[in-house]
């Protein structure tokens, strides 16, 4: 299970570094985690302020502790989830790739599904904390080595949508801002940074 | 004798389908068959509910064969031997830890690797300690793995020697990536707050694709907790419940336990051929089973009272009360009920170990019982009551359904005589045999289908009847892509359409329908073996013990042919594994093909028609 920090906190931030245009993996030990345009960057927080730092770490450790590799790309021409992590299933090794939004919805994608389906999707953004995102990225790596993980319990509740509907539209609207057209998923490295700011 | 060929319907009720075949028998008694047909049946076999079921199925085979109801002259019904079934599950032992170990706790990812053995320390009070002997580092929750790892590499770098970690949360791998001096890392254990500090203990994980060497060997604990042979004796329990796993943690405190009791359930009465005999349910099903053989052919059993095999048999005779009894025009006489025969099976059950730290399932083992009971008595006469009142026809109780499945396996093309048959039901196996000079034999026992179903059930943990019914149902495959699925054989299937998202990576049951998943995180080989053993253990011990009871002087040998007969024998592997049972005896083995046309279906109906004939005025 994944585990919030307890000292009161050092809070990390995260920055993606572009190294280039993202390409095709051959690893088939890889999962791709692919994040929308404004994800740590314009935004830094999901809309139940998760820290993209922590968003990250926690995939990235969800999928290490897996013992399976993984690599980040962003992806600029797009907000749209579907999209996003399918363009990533595309690339991956493996097949498999994680897509997430600014906002914090998360989407388990397989290569070889149409765009619109999906392994595993979280729709609920306000209800994905530090656990959730740690469970998504050890399925993801067990089906790239090819394991039958339990699905990750998706949340329920009724009173998200009418509580968080504004707020995740203008998120949204913000993200698409961000879009910017005709350009190719590229590769980021995180840098992540202890910010005793709180 | 009748001038014009008759017209007559034979119909089975059986426990799950009712069966009718329509034939025309002429004035010479030869049998010309003009249609079957096959529908659920409706209640208890055995009671007026079936009259729906039987009107279904006669009206079905009069349509297919084109004639109407009012040309019928007889409707001949079974003399449904009312047998039901009882099926009960025990477990008979139980682990209990007290305080110290961990056992069946095998979390998927453990870190680093190796034995490390030390003085178990708070990861709180790491940074207090002085150098000195070996300590294991224990994380309560709450800690993130960054955190752990920098808190551990300090200590180690002051000189503290962390010779491994016990975590609370799924960290291992990532804890184990990030120390400066690799050590054992097991991860996953929930209840990690319970685990004794100050106290000695050991902590081993094996490299991918190994089990641990140390902790599950009993002088392998001697050795790391210095052990005298007393206390060797005591832990030998621990060294057993942690063969098999990948990662083992064990707290040497001063009584720390881990016991193996057995629960008791009772004993077991069987009655029959002038003697009573009393086994105790705990000792498991071979010498339950001895004790049925030397009590045949068993009058009746009796549970214990006040004991769960006590509440099962009399749950099994109030059931069968039911359906025999409260019949105004039948009541008068207590009913006679009798458990004529009990099947028992070894089983095991995933159940959560008490005492455990870390949420431990051990298999428990169990008993399944199956109880079968008959009654000198059958309500058939109100069906065949109701039945005639609806068709206006003539309605006759014909003989044994037994006796009747041999008649009806006979016009199976290349059987003979000598010739037994094996039903093979949900409920029931039943077996009757029919010699050269006509004389027959029948015999129910029980234990079939629905055991099985049961077995698979409990044993792979799953709690859903109707996923364990379809993995008995069909074969298994692992689906490895959208295009592709891995059979249980080894070989490979490409589709050209994608399959369903639910079904990727999963292993899934490849039922007509389609895939449809298992929830469960076995492999594919060991649902395979559970689905084998289960069938195996119920109908291949089944059909051995059944033809002993009807083969001349219980000699296999004396069969020649043996048909298969009832729903199971539509299995893909069931009568292949029977066949393989008794080829060994020089039986000819098969599932049967009634009428050269109907498969395993439709012998009692059939039967009846063609004992009818040769009976008739």
């Amino acid at each position: 299970m994944g585990t919030p920090t307890t000292s009161p906190a050092p809070e990390r931030t995260v920055r993606l570094r572009e190294l280039g245009p993202a390409r095709r993996g051959s690893r088939p030990d890889e999962v791709v985690i692919a994040v929308s345009p404004a994800f740590a960057d314009f935004f830094t927080k999901t809309i139940v302020d998760v820290p993209h730092a922590e968003v990250l770490r926690q995939l990235l450790a969800g999928i290490e502790e897996q013992g399976v590799t993984a690599r980040i790309v962003r992806v600029r021409d797009t907000a749209d989830l579907a999209a996003i992590a399918h363009t990533a299933a595309q690339l991956s090794g493996s097949g498999i790739a994680v897509g997430v939004l600014a906002r914090g919805t998360t989407m388990i994608h397989q290569k070889d599904l149409p765009r619109l389906s999906n392994l595993e999707l979280f729709p609920q953004s306000p209800l994905l904390d530090a656990q959730v995102f740690r469970r998504i990225g050890s399925n993801a790596a067990q089906y790239a080595k090819g394991e039958s993980p339990e699905p990750v319990p998706t949340r329920n509740d009724q009173m998200a949508r009418p509580r968080w509907q504004a707020k995740a539209a203008l998120l949204h609207l913000k993200e698409v801002e961000c879009i910017e057209a005709g350009r190719d998923p590229v590769e980021v490295e995180p840098a992540f940074e202890l910010s005793r700011a709180g | 004798m009748p001038d014009r060929a008759r017209l007559v319907v034979g119909v089975d009720i059986g426990n799950s389908t009712t069966e009718a075949c329509l034939a025309a028998v002429a004035p010479d008694r030869t049998v010309s068959y003009l249609g079957t047909d096959l529908t659920r049946t409706t209640g208890v076999k055995g009671t007026p509910d079936n009259t729906d079921g039987v009107l279904t199925a006669v009206r079905g085979a009069l349509r297919r064969a084109g004639r109407a109801a009012a040309e019928l002259d007889a409707v001949l019904l079974n003399e449904a031997t009312p047998v039901i079934s009882g099926l009960a599950m025990e477990t008979i032992t139980e682990t209990i830890i007290t305080e110290s170990t961990m056992i069946g706790h095998n979390p998927a990812t453990p870190g680093g690797q190796g034995l490390g053995v030390g003085t178990t320390v708070s990861l709180t009070e790491l940074d207090e300690i002085d150098p000195g002997p070996p300590v294991v580092c224990v994380v309560p929750h709450g800690w993130d793995f960054e955190d752990i790892a920098s808190t551990v590499n300090a200590a180690v770098g002051r000189g503290v020697d962390v010779v491994a970690a016990v975590l609370a949360g799924d960290d291992a791998v990532l804890v184990a990536n990030r120390l400066t001096r690799p050590v054992p890392v097991v991860d996953e254990v929930a209840a990690v707050e319970k685990v004794p500090l100050g106290m000695l203990a050991a902590v081993e994980v094996a490299a991918a694709g190994y089990t641990i060497r140390t902790l599950s060997n009993t002088y392998g604990l001697a050795t790391v907790f210095g052990l005298d042979p007393d206390q060797t004796r005591h832990v030998s329990p621990v060294a057993r419940a942690l063969t098999g796993n990948r990662s083992a943690v064990v707290v040497r405190t001063p009584s720390g336990d881990v016991t193996d009791r057995r629960i008791p359930v009772g004993t077991l009465e069987l009655r029959g051929s002038g003697k009573t005999l009393r086994v105790d349910l705990a000792t498991g099903a071979e010498e339950i089973m001895d004790a049925v053989a030397r009590a045949q052919p068993l009058e009746d059993a009796h549970g214990e009272p006040g004991t769960h095999v006590g509440g099962m048999l009399a749950q099994v005779r109030d059931t069968m009360a039911d359906v025999v009894g409260q019949d105004g025009e039948e009541a008068g006489s207590p009913v006679e009920i009798a458990i004529n025969d009990v099947l028992a099976v070894d089983t095991f059950v995933p159940a959560e170990v008490r005492g455990g730290l870390a949420g431990e399932m051990h298999l428990e083992n169990a008993v399944a019982l199956a109880a079968m009971v008959s009654t000198s008595r059958s309500r058939m006469r109100s069906v065949a009551e109701r039945v005639a009142e609806e068709l206006g026809v003539a309605t006759l109780i014909g003989g044994v359904e037994g006796k009747m499945a041999v008649r009806g396996a006979l016009t199976t093309p290349g059987v003979d005589r000598p010739v037994a048959v094996l039903d093979l039901g949900g409920g029931s196996t039943d077996a009757a045999e029919l010699d050269r000079e006509g004389r027959d034999t029948a015999v129910h026992v029980a234990g079939a289908g629905e055991l099985v179903t049961k077995l698979i059930d409990s044993e792979l943990a799953l709690d859903d009847r109707e996923v364990a019914e379809n993995i008995k149902r069909s074969p298994l495959a692992k689906v490895e892509s959208f295009f592709h699925v891995r059979h249980e054989d080894g070989t490979v299937q490409f589709f050209d359409e994608p399959l369903p998202s639910h079904v990727f990576a999963r292993v899934v049951t490849l039922a007509p329908e389609g895939p449809t998943p298992i929830p469960t995180r076995h492999g594919l080989d060991h649902v395979r073996q559970i689905r084998r053993e289960a069938k195996r253990r119920v109908f291949v011990v089944n059909a051995v013990r059944a033809l002993r009871q009807v083969a001349a002087g219980g000699n296999l040998r004396t069969l020649d042919f043996v048909v298969l007969l009832g729903g199971s024998a539509l299995d893909f592997e069931i009568p292949e594994m029977i066949a393989d049972a008794l080829a060994g005896y020089g039986i000819v083995c098969g599932t049967g093909n009634v009428l050269g046309t109907e498969g395993p279906r439709n012998a009692v109906a059939s039967g009846l028609v063609a004992a009818h004939a040769a009976a008739a005025p």
